[in-house]
């Protein structure tokens, strides 16, 4: 490994002399030729060094392939890694890699059983996020096929153009497929989120965790107490001021708490409403001028007035034995 | 796993005021009457709704005189914090039901006392 160093270190200097001198005398072309031979040497170890981490990684798949049912219930954390042993296959690979390589076995043995635990780690992580990504880029793509609108517009497009020069034919269906295709692929796809606002599906997917132990709570206390610092200034100040709640949000946004994603029409055409009552006599009298009232009111929202409507209906129901009598 | 569960944890936690920087918390009312105010606003709130439509019931000139006598009878008989005509606008700091100002909710001392130290925002003294 230190000749792979050195070797390392030669190759950018005989790069910069090579640029530098553009007539070279014959003992620099031989000192590149050594130079260029020490890197052949160094890529020939670097290779057999690749050749013996594919064959500890075939292995190490194979084994954890037997041993997922074994592994799974260890978690993710390192320590639980690092205190699981290796196995004896792997290490017997290992010290016969050492053996063959021509430097200190002891040494190269460590160092390779070192890099097998970073591998297993590695091979850990991208097995629990590298494949959601993979599904992630698969899932955005879709496959072509041609609707019968489609195909009838092309065909309809075909026959309406025969009478034209062959040039003139294939544009319009290349375009018209261009097209079609833009169309499909600019609703198609995850929303970046750069002009509206984020929707909290990601969320919920954590939230199906169990509730958080005691022991979470204060550990979660002593981390917000520890990095929580005292505001340097007043605009830190007014950032904490912010996120409690002390503070609004500049520029003030006059509808922050209220969501009434209903239209006008909503709020003013409320007769439909009114099916629950009887069609004549002074209750229906009395609930139009509610209505009449209530749609003049832009301070309540659609459901509030559609709960006092009901309010009333209920009302009028339980005196209905009252309302009879008179 | 227990990363999101720290991120909850955390959301959680941050309710509470980290220590280096504390401030003031009041955690009592100044007096009993300022605490019986406070129920009698909460009552209120709570039956404002059912006060207004058993109101708009019984101050009418279309429905029968017996449905109205019916409404008399159940508005009378919500507690009698419910109404809103209870409530005394009390000085916030010192709970004086007199003197009080509205839109600073302060009595007129405290109101003088904060001013004159600069502590009133717009506020100046009279010279003209």
């Amino acid at each position: 490994k230190d000749k792979s160093a050195a070797s390392k270190d030669s190759t950018p200097e005989g790069a910069a002399k090579r640029q530098e001198d553009g007539a070279e005398t014959p003992k620099q072309q031989l000192s590149d030729i050594i130079g260029n031979m020490k890197v052949e040497v160094s890529y020939r170890k670097k290779l057999q060094q690749l050749k013996t981490r594919e064959n500890k990684k075939q292995a190490i798949n194979k084994l954890e392939s037997l041993d997922s049912e074994g592994s799974v219930p260890q978690g993710t954390t390192e320590d639980t890694q690092r205190s699981k042993p290796l196995n004896p296959e792997l290490v017997k690979a290992a010290s016969a890699v050492a053996s063959s390589l021509p430097h200190n076995k002891k040494q190269t043995e460590s160092e390779l059983l070192a890099q097998l635990r970073r591998h297993e780690e590695t091979t850990d992580k991208q097995k629990k996020g590298g494949t959601v990504n993979i599904r992630n880029v698969i899932s955005e793509m879709t496959v072509k096929r041609q609707s019968p609108a489609q195909r009838g517009a092309r065909i309809s497009g075909r026959i309406s153009l025969q009478l034209d020069e062959d040039g003139q034919r294939i544009r319009p269906e290349r375009s018209s497929a261009r097209s079609i295709d833009s169309r499909r692929s600019l609703k198609v796809g995850k929303r970046l989120n750069i002009f509206t606002k984020a929707s909290t599906e990601p969320e919920h997917t954590l939230k199906t965790v169990s509730p958080p132990t005691i022991w979470d709570l204060e550990f979660a206390k002593e981390v917000a107490a520890v990095t929580a610092q005292p505001p340097r200034n007043g605009f830190e100040e007014m950032i904490q001021w912010t996120k409690e709640g002390i503070l609004w949000e500049y520029p003030i946004d006059n509808e922050v708490g209220m969501e009434d994603d209903a239209e006008f029409h909503e709020h003013i055409f409320l007769e439909k409403h009114l099916e629950g009552f009887p069609k004549e006599g002074p209750i229906r009298h009395f609930m139009e001028l509610v209505i009449c009232g209530l749609s003049k009111n832009p301070y309540i929202s659609v459901k509030q007035k559609v709960e006092h409507i009901e309010w009333f209906q209920k009302y009028f129901e339980e005196k209905k034995e009252l309302l009879q009598e008179i | 796993m227990a990363a999101a569960a720290l991120c909850w944890a955390l959301r959680a936690a941050r309710q509470v005021l980290p220590s280096p920087c504390p401030r003031q918390v009041r955690s009592y009312y100044v007096d009993w009457r300022m605490l019986r105010d406070v129920k009698r606003r909460k009552t209120a709130y709570e039956h404002a709704d059912e006060r207004l439509r058993i109101n708009a019931i019984r101050k009418n000139s279309i429905l029968p005189k017996e449905l109205q006598e019916v409404a008399d009878k159940e508005i009378a008989a919500l507690p009698r914090d419910s109404c809103p005509v209870r409530i005394r606008n009390r000085c916030v700091l010192t709970s004086r039901s007199r003197g009080v100002k509205r839109r600073w909710r302060l009595s007129r001392i405290v109101f003088r006392h904060f001013a004159d130290h600069a502590q009133m925002s717009g506020v100046q003294r009279a010279m003209w």
